[in-house]
């Protein structure tokens, strides 16, 4: 087993990693841009490295210093997270090449599956259900248009290097489709640097339904059950849930075969996700496989009471998985909120800034992975999630009225959050029937507002504070001064403790 | 003593004692018929009982507002009156200046000084957290100066653009 590792990432799934680690009795280094000095990854590694300036390219994504730190600090293994060089091959090559271990799967393992048309390719040719569309990438638009009319409007044009829907299009009309493919064309070549397009059929509001595998050296490959992740804004989730209500015993059995029969045409090692799109007939196809440990792994965690990161660092420590699909069982039900630094008002806009004051949510049942304190500084250079709220309860309806009452405990202020709204849809009679697609947020809540009922206890919460001022013997704030009544720490001046 | 407090738009007359011997701060808040009694916990977090029922809330000083959080609902809360003479007037609609709603670096600049522009056309494209927003003008005129560049990291209330404005009767929206 190693005896230290380099989180090659920030925020809350560096800490989270370090968690394990340091549970395992493996020493933690961390990597920081400037803007990251007091960022809480940096403070909680055992020992921590500048990188660079705050821009990626000079810190979180820069491969020859993040190799020199670890070879410096004497890291044996790099862990890369989710997010910045996850899902870069070259880094995964670079990374064993400089005689370190990646945690995660083989670089051309990664190469392959991250060419969607090229993974297409190996499920069908596993018999793996695939959405009906093109297995070659194309950038020419007289056979993109041919090959849309064949399968007939709606479409998706979809960047073949492509992830977090950058460079994918609806075409709703042939009208419509030439523009739509030039857009996706530079939008994968700035986002990617590459124009490969492809397309593929719209299916009409699926859900998105994704299988947790483990694969080892030794040829064992297990999967861990669903997780729902229908609820999505701007094409990314927001809220995921475990067990998927739509599947009953017989699917998720063929859809957990259809997970591990794709990581076994891929060659795959350690930890991954397998996505499918689920239609309203209860018809899978394969969408993509996720090379990495993904923001919403804590929902697996929580229903299998397996620790995924722990598993990963066996894995690439070349070890044999502890247990065969016949031993895995899951309990309850387990819901996961991403929380992010972003205005629900006005489409979802990153709101960075400084953390005024941060209460975390307690009690039974609840994880809330974070690298929130009150002081902390929201960069703007980087992903804005703030953390993710994790419940599990006994059912589903027991999970849901958990996490509503987690949020109102979520207290986080100085930046906008979409905890409030996050309640509302939980709330909402489409998620508590289980009723739930990629377009709920759009569909229900485009035109969301703040409910306005408890504004005037906030009203008063404010005049109560300029009338009792801060309470006596905590730190005191320079507005405090000459309001309320002042305590002897406000105005006996400087002492010397020591004497 | 009497407070006019504002959240968004709604304002809150509110007519409120000092705090008695247990610490609690009694109020009302005048045409709403809610009496509340709101004592200072710890740092930053309040306990309010208001018609019978109590709640906690939390809250955090941010420039000229108080960030106040009741029951998973954060609002930014300000005296109507400090608020009006800061401001020195009512803001008219929408914006009035070319400056990011939230920190973030400048990746294009299409404004060209002298260009004459029409209300919501493209002058500065910015990227904050992975997302490019595109700042536009607000009214139609003419680019009088355009203080930033590629690269440039901006905050808001910084005017990155400066437009003047079409003379009255030629601005159709």
């Amino acid at each position: 087993m190693f005896s230290k590792i380099l989180v090659a990432n920030r925020g809350e799934i560096a800490v989270r990693i370090m968690r394990t680690a340091r549970e395992m009795g493996i020493g933690t280094v961390a990597v920081y841009s400037e803007v990251d000095r007091c960022a809480l990854h940096t403070l909680t590694a055992d020992e921590a490295f500048l990188l660079g300036d705050s821009d990626p390219s000079s810190s979180y994504l820069n491969m020859d210093k993040i190799i020199d730190v670890a070879k410096r600090s004497g890291a044996q293994a790099i862990h890369p997270g989710y997010g910045f060089l996850a899902e870069n091959a070259a880094f995964a090559r670079r990374v064993t090449a400089e005689g370190l271990v990646f945690i995660g799967p083989p670089a051309a393992v990664m190469a392959n599956l991250g060419n969607k048309t090229v993974a297409r390719t190996i499920m069908a040719q596993s018999n793996v259900p695939i959405i009906p569309g093109m297995t070659v990438s194309d950038t020419d638009p007289a056979r993109l248009l041919q090959a849309a009319e064949e399968m007939g409007f709606p479409v998706l044009i979809k960047a073949a290097a492509g992830g977090g829907g950058k460079g994918m299009r609806i075409v709703h009309d042939r009208a419509a489709f030439a523009e739509a493919a030039e857009l996706a064309k530079s939008e994968s070549m700035s986002a990617f640097g590459d124009s490969s397009i492809y397309v593929e059929k719209c299916l009409d509001r699926p859900r998105h339904v994704e299988f947790q595998i483990l694969a080892d050296e030794h040829g064992n490959v297990v999967h861990l059950f669903e997780r729902e992740c229908s609820i999505q804004r701007r094409h990314q989730k927001i809220i995921e849930e475990t067990p998927c209500p739509a599947l009953d015993e017989e699917l998720r059995g063929r859809m957990g075969a259809a997970a591990v029969a794709a990581a076994r045409a891929a060659g795959y090692v350690n930890a991954g996700t397998v996505e499918f799109l689920v239609d309203g007939a209860g018809r899978f196809y394969f969408l993509e496989v996720n090379t990495r440990l993904q923001v919403e792994h804590p929902i697996t965690e929580m229903v299998t009471g397996l620790d995924l990161v722990r598993h990963q660092i066996e894995i690439a420590a070349g070890k044999p998985l502890p247990f065969d699909q016949d031993r895995l069982t899951r309990r309850g039900h387990a819901i996961e909120c991403r929380i992010y630094a972003e205005d629900p008002e006005a489409d979802f806009m990153p709101s960075p800034g400084p953390i005024l004051f941060v209460k975390s949510p307690e009690g039974p049942g609840v994880r809330f992975d974070h690298a929130l304190y009150t002081g902390a500084q929201v960069p703007m250079q980087y992903d804005p999630i703030l953390g993710k709220l994790v419940v599990w309860a006994e059912d589903r309806h027991a999970a849901i009225e958990r996490m509503v009452r987690a949020l109102k405990e979520c207290v986080i202020l100085g930046v906008k959050t979409p905890i409030e709204l996050m309640i509302d849809v939980l709330r909402s009679e489409p998620f508590r029937t289980g009723d739930v697609h990629t377009r709920l947020i759009d569909d229900h809540f485009s035109s969301w507002q703040p409910d306005r009922a408890l504004d005037h206890l906030a009203a008063m919460a404010f005049v109560a504070n300029e009338i009792l001022g801060p309470v006596p013997g905590t730190v005191s704030t320079r507005d405090s001064i000459g309001r309320g009544m002042r305590s002897p720490w406000q105005t006996l001046g400087a002492w010397d403790m020591t004497r | 003593m009497r407070f006019r407090v504002k959240i968004d738009n709604q304002l809150f007359p509110i007519e409120a004692c000092a705090a008695d011997e247990h610490g609690y701060c009694r109020m009302a808040v005048n045409g709403m018929g809610t009496d509340a009694a709101v004592k200072a916990i710890a740092a930053g977090h309040l306990h309010l009982e208001a018609n019978g029922e109590a709640t906690n809330a939390f809250v955090a000083r941010s420039g000229s507002g108080l960030w106040v959080w009741v029951d998973g609902r954060a609002r930014l809360v300000f005296d109507a009156d400090t608020e009006q003479r800061r401001r020195g007037t009512v803001r008219r609609e929408g914006p009035r200046e070319v400056t990011p709603p939230t920190p973030a670096t400048v990746v294009r600049v299409p404004a060209i000084v002298g260009d004459h522009v029409e209300k919501g056309q493209a002058l500065v494209v910015v990227s904050a957290m992975k997302m490019e927003l595109t700042l536009t003008a607000p009214y139609s005129g003419t680019v009088s100066a355009v203080h930033t560049e590629v690269g440039a990291k901006v905050s808001p209330g910084e005017i990155l653009v400066e437009i003047e404005a079409d003379p009255e009767g030629e601005t159709h929206g």
